[in-house]
């Protein structure tokens, strides 16, 4: 994985033709290159099957398919990837910019206000609550949010 | 004014004075001369007319030109010169002579004697000249303008190839020469001088472009460094609520600069032209595409995004510049769209048009492409997104402008 300045497509082109799996510039947010250094490491472990769980949550990554208690619940893409990205940096405060960058893409800081993050992360809470979960989104001083027990 | 039209100018008005005044005195000179020698002929003619009365008795008369009348009455008279009018009638007109006159006894008798020839008229005297000095002058003016403007072509060609060729600087083309030399030494320490000039422009570009790249690489490793340390300090348990609050302020301005200098790499790439790859890009896809990333804001906004995309409209460009143009666009008109507001964007084969709505500029609308020109000082823009969608433009030749209409602000892109 090459962490480098260097942020042009060539670079990235040229870096991903030298072999490298992947190409993360700097600067960079933390939880964003922990997702892709697991991502990687799934990748990685070919037998098996591509599962991620947290408690009662299962994400099959293969198949995009998401159950709370072994019942499948119907996520758009985006709180889709807003929960694979907390899944994967459990217990950690992720920032809404980081959020933002992960889901939206880079292109997303030509907004000046992320709030619109919420919506999502509300609509996600409800349907893993429906299914009987519980609350694992906690709201850190409006900063971000943790995916965590407590 | 040119040059060539300067000098010709100047030739006229001189060279036009100096006929007048030459003329008028030509004019002067030539009339005394006239006068005098006419003079002199009707003395002698007086003289001679007097000799043949007394030699041969003979009374000459051919009037107009001599005229003899013997009197009786009169005393003798002296010489005495005047001009006079008689009627000729073979020309049926008045004619000016000159007359001298005198009364004289010869062989006792006493005799009126007058000699007289024409004058030339003043007049004819007067267009004479004017026509001789008038042709001369058109003549020297129409040999003037010719040689001038054979030596100016010949002299000033030089000074023109160094003229045109300076037209062609721009300060990001490393291999600039001025490549004309002439042999008249102010041309050629002119061109030396430019020369020197445009050569120190290149290598001090070079070098500021130089220190922009790295300069903005190198702020991006330290950046890393401090974003992370932050996100790893916020990571820990017992945090206070001020505390986080004050890393995550510091966390959030480490990302402002990190845009910044990513920003204004941009720029400076822009600027050197260092997006050569051209490919044929399918606008209205771009945009399709562009717009979905701001939807969730546009709703969370509660903002209405019209769109009237034409289909398949392709601009031959640099896919990142496209890319970083409509995401501009389209971002400035979503971040300063009043809540509640529209957004429009229209795109055909010639222009792209993006508008939003919102009060107008407290500013002159010409400070708007401007560097770190921000509406509101206070705000998280950094005040670069214009000027980059003004200079991709003006690198493919694109025209942008900015109106405001009936409660629009309006970017227009004309390809």
């Amino acid at each position: 994985m090459i962490v480098s300045a260097k942020n042009s497509l060539d670079d990235k082109i040229k870096g991903l033709d030298m072999g490298a799996d992947d190409y993360i510039t700097k600067p960079f947010h933390l939880a964003e290159l922990n997702s892709r250094i697991k991502s990687l490491a799934r990748r990685r472990q070919a037998e098996g099957t591509n599962e991620l769980v947290f408690n009662e949550i299962k994400i099959n990554i293969d198949s995009g398919e998401v159950s709370v208690n072994g019942k499948l619940i119907d996520l758009t893409r985006k709180e889709y990837e807003i929960l694979l990205y907390f899944i994967v940096n459990k217990n950690k405060l992720i920032t809404r910019e980081s959020i933002a960058e992960h889901v939206w893409g880079d292109n997303i800081s030509y907004v000046d206000n992320f709030d619109f993050i919420y919506s999502h992360i509300k609509n996600l809470r409800k349907k893993i609550d429906l299914n009987k979960g519980k609350n694992y989104l906690h709201n850190i001083y409006g900063i971000g949010y943790k995916f965590s027990e407590r | 004014m040119k040059l060539l039209e300067k000098t010709n100018r100047t030739y006229f008005l001189v060279s036009g004075t100096a006929f007048v005044v030459a003329g008028a005195v030509i004019y002067f000179v030539l009339s005394f001369i006239f006068k005098d020698q006419l003079n002199e002929n009707l003395l002698s003619d007086i003289d001679s007319i007097t000799r043949t009365i007394e030699r041969n008795g003979i009374v000459p008369n051919y009037y107009p030109f001599i005229e003899v009348k013997e009197v009786q009455a009169q005393s003798e008279k002296p010489l005495e010169s005047l001009d006079t009018l008689i009627f000729d009638s073979t020309e049926k007109e008045n004619i000016l002579f000159r007359q001298i006159s005198t009364v004289k006894t010869v062989n006792g008798k006493k005799f009126y004697i007058a000699a007289r020839d024409t004058l030339l008229e003043k007049s004819d005297l007067l267009l004479t000249i004017i026509i001789i000095t008038g042709s001369v002058f058109i003549l020297l003016l129409i040999s003037l303008y010719f040689i001038n403007r054979k030596l100016s072509l010949k002299i000033w060609k030089p000074f023109y190839k160094t003229l045109d060729d300076l037209k062609e600087f721009s300060h990001d083309k490393p291999g600039f020469r001025l490549s004309s030399f002439s042999q008249l030494d102010e041309f050629t320490e002119l061109n030396e001088t430019l020369d020197k000039l445009t050569q120190k422009v290149i290598t001090d570009y070079q070098s500021l472009k130089r220190f922009t790249e790295d300069a903005s690489h190198e702020i991006q490793t330290p950046l890393a460094i401090i974003q992370s340390k932050l996100e790893t300090l916020l990571q820990y348990p017992d945090l206070k609520k001020d505390q986080a609050e004050l890393m995550n302020s510091a966390y959030v301005s480490t990302l402002r600069i990190s845009k910044l200098t990513q920003a204004l790499l941009l720029l400076t790439k822009i600027a050197n032209d260092q997006f050569p790859e051209k490919s044929m890009i399918n606008f209205s896809e771009l945009i399709e595409e562009k717009v979905k990333i701001f939807e969730d804001y546009v709703n969370e906004k509660s903002l209405i995004l019209k769109k009237e995309i034409r289909p398949e409209c392709f601009l031959e460009t640099n896919f990142f510049l496209a890319e970083s143009l409509i995401m501009n666009l389209i971002g400035n008109a979503a971040k300063h769209c009043n809540t509640g507001g529209t957004i429009n964007i229209v795109l055909d084969k010639n222009h792209l048009e993006i508008s939003n709505s919102g009060t107008p500029l407290p500013v002159p609308s010409s400070k708007i492409f401007e560097r770190f020109y921000k509406i509101n000082k206070s705000s998280d823009s950094q005040g670069l997104g214009l000027s980059i969608v003004k200079e991709i433009c003006s690198l493919n030749k694109w025209q942008v402008k900015y109106e405001y209409e009936n409660g629009l602000h309006n970017f227009i892109v004309v390809f």
